[in-house]
C-alpha cells in the first residue's frame, strides 16, 4: 500500500473520534474546517479540474444559504429537506450567470466572477424582492433534525458536517475518475486540443461550474442551520479569496491537498488567535511565497499512473 | 437640470481618480499581461504616506498651500514608485515563467499583505487629513456652485494624464514601453532591456496611483486601510471599459465610469451604486471585451 | 514498467522520466523525491503543534478561587476602536475591584475574546468563551454580532449583558439570561420623532446605511413621524465605507428638506457633514446614537460639525453621580484622556451590574444572577445613570438625550 493511502485511512479513522477528545470550541473549529473543506472541494471541481479562474464562489454559497433560510423561516419546512432545493437554485443561478461568460479567458473570467459575487452581496444587502432581510440578514433558522434527532451542539454538527464531507469526497473521487473528469482535465491542460478531440468545451465547463455551485449551495444549507442567522457580510469577496487560496495552496485538482489546505488556512489562524492582527499579514505573505517556491500547492495531484499492460491487446505486443 | 450638471461634475472628479488608478492597471497589464491586484493598495499607501509626510513635516505652515501640495505629491509619487518597483522585484519577477495563475495568486497575496501591513502600522480606524489647509469654498460657474477642490482635483488628474500620454507617445522610453507591450520577445530582439522597461512601468503606474491616493486624502479628508479594494476594482472596471492595455482608453474609461456611477446613483438608486459599476463591467466583457478604444486583438478572449 | 512524469523547475514543459533523478543526485529538484518526507514532517509538526496548543489551552482554566467574567468585543475589524475602548474600561474597573478586595473575597479575572465585528467570528468567540468557565459575559457591540452569540450563551447557561446592541428583536426572543445596558431602537426612534417635532421641522429627509441598526432606527422614526403628520421628503440608504457622498447630498438637496436625519455611523456622518458644507448647503442635520464619537468632529472639521445634533445616552462627563466622576478621574489617570465612546462606558456599566449581582447573591450561576437582575436590582447607580431591568432584560428608563456640537467641537448636552 502506498504510504499516502495509509495516511488517508488513518485520518479517516481518527476523525470520528475527534469530538470525544476535543472541547466544544475546538470541535467548532473543526466544524468550520469541515465546511470550508466541502466548499473548497466544490470549488476544486471548477478551479482545479476545469481550470476556470473562479473567484465568486461565495455567491453560490450565499444563494444556497439564503434559499434555505427564506424557505425555512417563511414556510417552516425542515432545514435538511431544503438542501436539494438550495443546491438546485444555486446551480440554476450558476447556469444563468456562467452561460454568457464561460468563453472568457482566465483573467477576465476572474474579474467578472469578482463582480458577480459583489453584485450578489449588494443585492442581498439591499433586500432585493424584499425577502432577503437586508443587512439584517435572516434569523430564526431552525436546527436540522434527522429522524427526530435535533442537531444543535458542535459535537452533533461535527458528524453532520464531516459525514457530508465524506459523501462529497466519495462522489468527487468518482467524478474525477469518470469520463467527465478526464475530459475536464484535458480541457485544463489544453483547451484547443480538447476541442479538437471532440469535447464540447463550453458545455463541459458549464457543467463543472454548475456542479460546483450545487455543492456550494448545499453547503450553504448546513451553514445556515448551524449559525441560525445569516447576514450578507459572511458571503463577501474575502470568503471567495479564502476558498480560492485553499484550493490553490492546497494543490488545485487534488482532493487531499484541498482538505489539507482547509485545515491549514482555517485551523491555523485559530491556533494563532493571540496574534490576531498579524494573521492576515502572514496569510498574504504566505500566498506570495508559496507561489514563488511551490506553485503547484502543498499536495498537488499526483502524476497519473496508467497500467499500460492492461490496455494492450490480449495476444501481447505485436 | 441643475442636479444633472452637479452630478456630472461629481462624476468627472471621481472619474479623474479612477482614471489615474486605471492607468496603473492598464500599463502593467499591457506589458506583463498581469492584473496587479496590489495596485489598489499602492493607491492606499500613497494616501497614508501623504498623511504621514504632511503631518510630520508641517509643510503647509512653512511654504503655503500650493507649493506644499506639489512638493508633497512629488514625494509621495517617488516613494510609492519605489514600493511598486520593490513589489515587482519580490512578487512578480520570479514568476515570469510560471503559469498565469501563480502570478494572479501572488498579486492577491501581495494585496492582502499590504492591506494588513497598513492596518498594523497605522491603525484600523479611519485616519483624517488635517483640515482647513485647502480652500473649501465653492465657485459659481454657469450658475452652479461647484466646490473649488473638485475642479482642482479634476485638473490635476488631467495634467498627470496628459503628462503620461506625452511621455508614452513622444519619448524614446515611452516607445520602448509600447514596444514591450506589443511583443516582449521582439522588443528584446530590438535591444530593449525588457526588465528595465517592466521596472519602469511598475514605477510609473504606482506613482500615478499614489498621487491619486494623496488627492483622495486631501479632497475627502478621510482614509482607511481598505479603501484600495473598492477604488481598485472600479478602476479596473474603468481600464477594461476603455480597453485594457490602452492608455488613452484607461483615461476615457475612468472618466466615463465616474460619470455613469454618479448619474446612476442619482437617477436609479444610491444603494445600488457599486452594483452599477459591476454591471457595467460584466456587460462590457460580454458585449465588447476589448473595450471602447481597444484594438481588435487576435487573441481569444 | 510505469513511467512517472515530473516537471523540472525552470523548464516548465519538459517531462523527464522519474528514474533519471536518482542518477543526477545533485540536480535534485525541489519537490518530488523528498516531498513525501517533507509532507510527513509537516503533518507531524502540525499535529504536534495542535496537541501542544490544545493542552496549553485546556490547562488555562485550572484556577479555582477567581471569578471569571468574559468580555466579547470587536478588537479587530471595522469597529476596532469601540472594542478596544470596551476592553480598556472593563479592565480598569476590574483592576479597581481587585484592589478593593475583589468580590466576596475572590479576585476577578476578565477573559477577553475578539469577535471582529463579524457574526461568524462572534459565534466562534462565544463558543470559546463557554469553555473558559465564566460566570457571565459582557458584550457586544453590533446587533447582528450579538445575535450570533446569544443562543450559544443561552444554551450554556451563561448570563449575557449586551452593551452596544440596540435592535429590538434581541430581547424579544424570551431568553431569560439576556440583558442589555443599552437602550432599544424603538426608544431612540420615539425620542428622534419627538425632538424633530419639538424643533419645528415638518419636511424631513431620512438617510440610513442599510445596516440592521440604522435601517431599524430609520424605519421607526419614519413611521412615527408620518403618524405625526410630517412629510418624509427623502428616504434612502448610502453605502458605508465610501468616500464620495456628493451624489447623494445633491439628490437630497433637490428634495429640499428642512432637516436631514442620518441614522448611520460616525465615519459616514463626518463625511456627510464635511461634504455638505463644501457644497455650500446649510441644512441642519441630526444623527442617531452611532454618530456619537469624538472622531466625528475630527473627520468633519470643526466648522462643518458645528450645529450638528445627535441622540445619545448621556456620557459620564455629563452625569452628576459620584461614581461617574470618579470613573472619569480614574480613566483619565490611567489612559490619559477621557473615555471616547459612550458604548464602551455602557460596557463598564455591564461589568458593574454583573459584579453587583454576584456580590449581592453570592452566587455565580446564570439563573440566580438573572433572577437578581430581573427582580432585585432597582435604580442601581451606573456610569450612565440609574439602571433597572424589565422582565425582557431591557434597560428601563428614559435614556436618550439630545446633544449638540458647538463651534469648538465639544458635545454639549441639551436640556
Amino acid at each position: 500500500m502506498k504510504p499516502s493511502t495509509l495516511i488517508y485511512a488513518a485520518f479517516a479513522l481518527a476523525m470520528p473520534f475527534c469530538p470525544i477528545f476535543l472541547n466544544a470550541y475546538w470541535t467548532d473549529v473543526f466544524n468550520n474546517v469541515g465546511l470550508y473543506a466541502i466548499l473548497a472541494l466544490s470549488l476544486n471541481v471548477i478551479l482545479g479540474h476545469a481550470g476556470l479562474f473562479h473567484m465568486g464562489h461565495a455567491a453560490f454559497y450565499a444563494i444556497g444559504a439564503y434559499t434555505t433560510a427564506i424557505i425555512n423561516t417563511s414556510y417552516g419546512i425542515p432545514v435538511l429537506w431544503t438542501m436539494p432545493l438550495a443546491g438546485i437554485l444555486a446551480g440554476i443561478s450558476a447556469l444563468i450567470v456562467a452561460r454568457p461568460i464561460i468563453h472568457l479567458r482566465g483573467d477576465y473570467l476572474l474579474i467578472v466572477t469578482i463582480g458577480i459575487v459583489e453584485i450578489v452581496r449588494i443585492a442581498l444587502i439591499n433586500n432585493v424582492f424584499d425577502i432577503t432581510g437586508g443587512a439584517n440578514g435572516i434569523f430564526g433558522i431552525s436546527r436540522p433534525t434527522i429522524f427526530g434527532y435535533r442537531i444543535s451542539k458542535p459535537d452533533q454538527f461535527f458528524y453532520l458536517i464531516w459525514g457530508f464531507a465524506a459523501i462529497s469526497i466519495f462522489l468527487l473521487l468518482r467524478l474525477e475518475h469518470s469520463r467527465f473528469g478526464r475530459a475536464l482535465m484535458y480541457i485544463k491542460e489544453d483547451e484547443v486540443a480538447a476541442g479538437g478531440s471532440g469535447i464540447n468545451v463550453a458545455q463541459h465547463k458549464l457543467t463543472a461550474f454548475v456542479i460546483g455551485a450545487v455543492w456550494a449551495g448545499m453547503c450553504g444549507t448546513i451553514y445556515a442551520s448551524k449559525m441560525t442567522i445569516i447576514a450578507p457580510e459572511s458571503f463577501s469577496f474575502a470568503e471567495s479569496v479564502i476558498l480560492f487560496t485553499i484550493v490553490i495552496l492546497g494543490g488545485s485538482g487534488s482532493i487531499p491537498g484541498v482538505i489539507l489546505g482547509a485545515f491549514l488556512l482555517v485551523g491555523l489562524p485559530e491556533v494563532f488567535r493571540g496574534l490576531a492582527e498579524y494573521r492576515m499579514l502572514v496569510f498574504g505573505a504566505a500566498m506570495v511565497l508559496m507561489m514563488i517556491f511551490r506553485n503547484q500547492g502543498l499536495l498537488p495531484p499526483g502524476p497519473k499512473n496508467y497500467d499500460i499492460t492492461s490496455l494492450l491487446p490480449a495476444g501481447g505486443r505485436k | 437640470m441643475e442636479e444633472f450638471f452637479q452630478q456630472l461634475t461629481n462624476g468627472l472628479a471621481v472619474g479623474g481618480i479612477y482614471a489615474l488608478i486605471a492607468l496603473g492597471y492598464t500599463m502593467v497589464y499591457g506589458v506583463m499581461k498581469l492584473i496587479n491586484f496590489a495596485h489598489g493598495d499602492l493607491f492606499t499607501i500613497g494616501a497614508y504616506l501623504g498623511l504621514t509626510l504632511l503631518v510630520s513635516m508641517g509643510l503647509f505652515d512653512k511654504i503655503g498651500p500650493l507649493p506644499a501640495v506639489i512638493l508633497l505629491a512629488v514625494m509621495v509619487m517617488i516613494l510609492v514608485a519605489i514600493i511598486g518597483a520593490m513589489l515587482e522585484r519580490v512578487a512578480y519577477r520570479p514568476l515570469r515563467q510560471s503559469p498565469r495563475l501563480s502570478a494572479v495568486v501572488s498579486a492577491l497575496g501581495a494585496s492582502i499583505f499590504f492591506q494588513n501591513a497598513i492596518m498594523a502600522i497605522y491603525s484600523p480606524k479611519f485616519l483624517v487629513y488635517p483640515h482647513d489647509i485647502l480652500p473649501k469654498s465653492a465657485v459659481n460657474i454657469l450658475g452652479l456652485d461647484i466646490p473649488i477642490m473638485r475642479i482642482i482635483l479634476f485638473m490635476s488628474s488631467v495634467v498627470l494624464m496628459a503628462a503620461l500620454y506625452f511621455f508614452i507617445q513622444k519619448t524614446k522610453i515611452g516607445t520602448a514601453i509600447r514596444a514591450a507591450a506589443i511583443d516582449q520577445g521582439a522588443a528584446k530582439l530590438m535591444g530593449i532591456n525588457v526588465d528595465r522597461v517592466i521596472m519602469l512601468v511598475f514605477c510609473i503606474g504606482p506613482a500615478l496611483g499614489g498621487a491619486a491616493g494623496l488627492m483622495v486624502g486631501l479632497y475627502y479628508g478621510q482614509i482607511n486601510f481598505n479603501m484600495g479594494w473598492m477604488f481598485g476594482l472600479k478602476a479596473f472596471t474603468a481600464a477594461i471599459l476603455g480597453g485594457i492595455g490602452n492608455i488613452p482608453g484607461a483615461m476615457v474609461g475612468g472618466l466615463l465610469l465616474g460619470v455613469i456611477e454618479a448619474l446612476g446613483a442619482a437617477y436609479i438608486s444610491i444603494a445600488w451604486k457599486d452594483a452599477i459599476a459591476f454591471c457595467v463591467l460584466i456587460l462590457i466583457l460580454i458585449v465588447r471585451p476589448t473595450g471602447l478604444l481597444g484594438e481588435r486583438v487576435a487573441e481569444k478572449v | 514498467m510505469v513511467f512517472q512524469y515530473v516537471l523540472i523547475r525552470g523548464y516548465p514543459d519538459t517531462p523527464v522520466p522519474y528514474f533519471t533523478y536518482n542518477r543526477f543526485a545533485d540536480c535534485e529538484p525541489k519537490g518530488s523525491a523528498t516531498f513525501k518526507e517533507d509532507f510527513m514532517k509537516k503533518k507531524l509538526f502540525t499535529l504536534g503543534f495542535l496537541t501542544v496548543a490544545f493542552v496549553a489551552l485546556t490547562l488555562g482554566s485550572a484556577w479555582a478561587n477567581t471569578i471569571r467574567i468574559g468580555l466579547m468585543c470587536p478588537l479587530t475589524g471595522s469597529w476596532a476602536s469601540e472594542g478596544q475602548d470596551m476592553k480598556q474600561i472593563v479592565e480598569l474597573l476590574a483592576a479597581e475591584t481587585n484592589k478593593a478586595g475583589g468580590i466576596n473575597g475572590a479576585q476577578v479575572e476578565i477573559i477577553v475574546e475578539d469577535d471582529g465585528g463579524d457574526p461568524r467570528q462572534a459565534a466562534l468567540a462565544a463558543t470559546r468563551l463557554t469553555t473558559k468557565d465564566i460566570s457571565a459575559v459582557i458584550g457586544t457591540y453590533g446587533s447582528s454580532v450579538t445575535e450570533a452569540s446569544q443562543n450559544i450563551y443561552a444554551e450554556s447557561g451563561i448570563l449575557q449583558v449586551a452593551t452596544g446592541s440596540t435592535a429590538i428583536r434581541l430581547s424579544e426572543k424570551g431568553l431569560p439570561l439576556f440583558f442589555r445596558t443599552c437602550p432599544r431602537d424603538d426608544e431612540q426612534g420615539m425620542v428622534a420623532a419627538k425632538t424633530l417635532g419639538e424643533l419645528g421641522f415638518t419636511k424631513i429627509a431620512i438617510l440610513h446605511d442599510n445596516t440592521s441598526y440604522a435601517k431599524g432606527l430609520a424605519d421607526e422614526a419614519k413611521a412615527l413621524l408620518e403618524a405625526q403628520g410630517k412629510t418624509i421628503a427623502f428616504y434612502d440608504a448610502l453605502t458605508p465605507g465610501e468616500r464620495d457622498y456628493n451624489a447623494i447630498l445633491t439628490k437630497i438637496k433637490s428634495a429640499d428638506p428642512e432637516v436631514v436625519f442620518f441614522t448611520g455611523y460616525y465615519p459616514e456622518a463626518g463625511m456627510l457633514l464635511r461634504q455638505k458644507m463644501e457644497m455650500g448647503w446649510n441644512v441642519p442635520m441630526m444623527g442617531g446614537d452611532a454618530t456619537n464619537n469624538p472622531d466625528l468632529v475630527k473627520i468633519a472639521g470643526n466648522k462643518a460639525a458645528d450645529g450638528f445634533m445627535f441622540l445619545s445616552p448621556p456620557v459620564p462627563a455629563d452625569l452628576d453621580t459620584p461614581e461617574a466622576k470618579k470613573f472619569i478621574d480614574d480613566y483619565t489617570a490611567a489612559y490619559g484622556n477621557a473615555p471616547g465612546s459612550v458604548w464602551a462606558v455602557l460596557a463598564g456599566d455591564a461589568y458593574r451590574v454583573i459584579v453587583e449581582a454576584i456580590a449581592q447573591t453570592k452566587e455565580t450561576s446564570g439563573e440566580k444572577l438573572a433572577a437578581y437582575l430581573h427582580n432585585e436590582m432597582k435604580d442601581f447607580s451606573g456610569l450612565t445613570g440609574k439602571i433597572s431591568f424589565n422582565e425582557k432584560g431591557d434597560r428601563v428608563g428614559d435614556l436618550y438625550r439630545v446633544y449638540k456640537v458647538d463651534a469648538a467641537g465639544a458635545f454639549v448636552l441639551q436640556p
